[in-house]
């Protein structure tokens, strides 16, 4: 299988579906002749032309309610916010439209768009272009969100989400982009809602989305060395959320960690602990879920702060280790 | 607030130790700094001092017993307190962390530092026992209403369960039919943990099955940790070093004779005798330069061979035996190495070796010669490859030229004991010839 980035691997299912698909178009600020923000779509406006690939005016709102509005008239929009930070200022369109259209009418209409947004930090982009707000829109009942860690992940994901009758925020963590991955030339697809065990261990289970995904693997690699043997559940689709999966490993390891970038309170971490603890797997803890999360503080400029911020390797081990040995 | 009375943590990885003796009672006044237990590691006997000035309370660990470390195990109550101020007092059956952990939640900063009580809640508070510093004022003074308001409040922070237990050691305990409060918790706080519940398991199987002594024993001794290293250690070493043995007999004629006049000028220096076992040392640490393969380790990497020479010397005490080392033993005189025997066997005895003192061993010497034993084997101290068994000097009939003619000498065996991994019977014996060439001509140590 040939290896390509987590970037190329976006733009191929973009680009693979277009070509599949002529309702399927991309929207957003400076896709075109820039090429976005993150190089993604560099391109495709040769390919598919300004019908295709929609450059709008900086108005996030309009770039949702206009793709809320194709979807519902059968189009397949896939429509980029530059950060996702930005995503806030089309809340109206997606939360109060989109998300509720197909529930309103029965069924009558549906809403198959996805809007891509890079996240997280890592880039020195400061407190307002490097949240991780996938809380924030998990807690809205229509909406779907995909978080893929890995270049395979996020072709397979992508494809299957423009094909999805609902709204999917897909969400790209800006320093993903780099990765590089294993990805097949023949077509395929992942459904959503179906968590990937990353790595398989027996002591505890580490569940992390995204750039954390690969925090946690590194974390797992120098743990080996000591004979603590980590699980790396990687959920994938963080809504609808495959809680069988984090269960049935939950149950094996008798342990669970939470790891993620965005903020610790009221982030998802607490979501994954509450449904685990409603699981049978509730009975098989041998020690309290604990979470690994973002400080709850604005992304600092300064790098040092910005790193201290949100989890990182040394603390995934060390959290890992208070809770196998039992010392928190 | 009575003072928690907390083991100390001596060693990185200790969990518990052994509690061997209360130096003070129940209800005595003990002094700040003054030693108050003595305990025993793995490999040290030390005290233990008193954490605050006053009287000793509500121990909760007795004599012989192992107790947790950094765990509350007794309470010291300054001028005034009685056991009723001891937190949760009166319940046997309250567990150290409980009373830890309110100790700790009273150890935060109060609402109301310093505050003055109004006379009638002074009074409540005195006739309940309360701590008034502990309780939380609305006003600027304590009143009754805050006094009731506590009461109540403590009412309801009882424990919901009495064991505190994750929830897959709760369903093990059913499963397995294990009652919960007989389990000992090894998780943070006395949890407990699935592992104890499983342990407890089969420890309840095994009980069942009967593994009863049959036979009628006087007394059992309870294992001291000592006991149970030394059980441990030479049982490992038996098992998993071949050893070899050779035995030797050596004139000690000349070393006598210059031990004598060793001890002539020492006396007359003011020093203190030298003994044989000194005089060992010496000329073992001497012999052993030369053949570094008795002064080396089996590792998993290969062969150890180390830089230094640290002679251990086996020391008998009442409890066991320690092994007490003099680091660097070939670059010392023998009066130094002397001096420090002497120091270090009266330290052992005493039970206040140091760790220092009694880790880097690289050979050991064992000398029986005190009890008149003529000669014996002994086994490795691990993980060193070698270990000389010293017997008794006994004056002895011996052909001493090649003319036949017999005198009557001081004589020694010396059995060397070799880890044949790593030491050939040829090693040794070059090693041997060696040692015996010094111990029978001292002048050697000069050379």
């Amino acid at each position: 299988m040939p290896e390509i980035t987590y970037r190329q691997a976006v733009k191929d299912a973009m680009v693979e579906e277009m070509r599949r698909d002529e309702r399927v178009f991309l929207i957003g600020e400076d896709i075109g002749t820039y090429g976005g923000a993150f190089g993604v779509s560099a391109g495709m406006l040769e390919e598919f032309g300004p019908e295709r690939i929609v450059e709008t005016p900086i108005s996030e709102d309009a770039i949702v309610g206009a793709a809320a509005g194709a979807a519902m008239i059968g189009m397949r929009p896939i429509a980029e916010i530059m950060f996702m930070d930005f995503i806030l200022l089309a809340m109206e369109p997606l939360v109060n439209q989109a998300a509720k259209a197909r529930y309103m009418f029965g069924g009558k209409a549906t809403v198959p768009m996805v809007i891509r947004m890079p996240s997280g930090s890592g880039t020195g982009a400061a407190a307002q272009h490097s949240q991780s707000l996938e809380t924030i829109l998990m807690h809205i009942p229509g909406i779907k969100v995909v978080a893929p860690s890995t270049p395979y992940d996020v072709k397979g994901l992508l494809i299957s989400s423009i094909r999805d009758l609902n709204p999917v925020c897909f969400v790209e963590h800006k320093l993903l982009y780099k990765e590089k991955g294993e990805v097949p030339d023949e077509e395929y697809t992942i459904p959503l809602g179906v968590a990937d065990i990353k790595r398989e261990g027996s002591d505890i289970t580490v569940v992390s989305s995204g750039i954390m995904v690969h925090k946690s693997l590194k974390a797992s690699e120098i743990l080996a060395d000591e004979g603590i043997s980590v699980e790396v559940v990687d959920p994938r689709t963080l809504k609808p959320l495959d809680v069988d999966t984090i269960s049935k490993s939950v149950k094996k390891t008798g342990r669970m960690l939470v790891v993620h970038e965005a903020v610790k309170t009221a982030g998802w971490a607490g979501e994954i602990m509450a449904s685990i603890s409603e699981t049978p797997a509730w009975d098989y803890l041998d020690a309290p879920m604990r979470r690994l999360a973002g400080k709850d503080v604005p992304i600092p400029y300064n790098p040092k702060l910005e790193a201290a911020a949100v989890p990182q390797v040394d603390d995934i081990v060390q959290e890992i280790r208070a809770i196998v040995h039992n010392k928190y | 607030m009575p003072t928690p009375f907390i083991m100390p943590k001596m060693d990185m990885d200790q969990e518990s130790v052994f509690i061997v003796e209360w130096l003070k009672k129940e209800g005595e006044l003990v002094e700040k700094g003054e030693p108050v237990i003595i305990v025993e590691t793995d490999k040290i006997t030390s005290e233990v001092e008193a954490p605050a000035s006053g009287k000793l309370a509500h121990i909760l660990y007795g004599e012989n017993v192992e107790a947790p470390v950094t765990e509350v195990i007794a309470y010291i109550l300054a001028e005034g307190e009685s056991e009723a101020d001891l937190p949760d007092s009166g319940t046997q059956t309250a567990p150290a962390e409980e009373v830890l952990e309110e100790t700790e939640e009273s150890a935060q900063p109060k609402e109301t530092p310093g505050k003055i009580a109004t006379p009638l809640a002074a009074r409540m508070a005195k006739e309940k026992n309360l701590d008034l510093s502990l309780i939380p004022a609305e006003g600027e003074k304590i009143t009754k209403d805050d006094i009731v308001a506590y009461l109540k409040e403590g009412d309801q922070v009882q424990p919901r369960v009495k064991t505190p237990a994750t929830p897959a050691a709760r369903r093990l305990s059913s499963e397995r039919d294990v009652a919960l409060d007989q389990v000992e918790g090894s998780g943070p706080r006395g949890r407990v943990q699935a592992a104890d519940v499983l342990e407890a398991a089969s420890d309840q199987k095994a009980k069942f099955i009967g593994i009863e002594p049959s036979f009628a024993s006087g007394e059992t001794v309870p294992l001291s940790n000592m006991r149970r290293r030394i059980a441990d250690r030479l049982t490992a070493s038996y098992q998993e070093t071949p050893h070899i043995y050779l035995t030797v007999e050596v004139d000690m004629f000349e070393a006598e004779q210059s031990r004598k006049r060793m001890n002539t000028l020492a006396v007359e220096e003011g020093s203190s005798p030298i003994s044989v076992t000194a005089y060992l040392v010496r000329t073992v640490a001497w012999a052993l330069k030369g053949h570094s393969m008795l002064n080396a380790s089996l590792t998993d990497e290969g062969i150890a061979v180390w830089e230094d020479i640290n002679i251990g010397v086996a020391t008998s005490i009442d409890e066991g035996l320690i092994v007490s080392v003099i680091p660097n033993a070939d670059r010392q005189s023998i009066r130094e190495i002397n001096q420090k025997l002497r120091y270090l066997t009266k330290q052992a005895r005493e039970g206040a070796l140091t760790r220092e003192e009694v880790q880097g061993g690289t050979f050991t010497i064992s000398n029986l010669g005190m009890y008149g034993i003529q000669s014996f084997t002994a086994i490795i101290n691990p993980p060193q490859s070698a270990i000389l068994a010293v017997g008794a000097l006994k004056r002895k009939p011996i052909v001493v030229d090649d003319q036949d003619n017999i005198a009557v000498r001081p004589m020694m065996i010396m059995t060397l004991g070799v880890d044949h991994r790593l030491v050939d019977g040829a090693v040794a014996a070059a090693f041997l010839a060696e040692l015996v060439k010094a111990v029978e001509n001292p002048e050697y140590l000069l050379m």
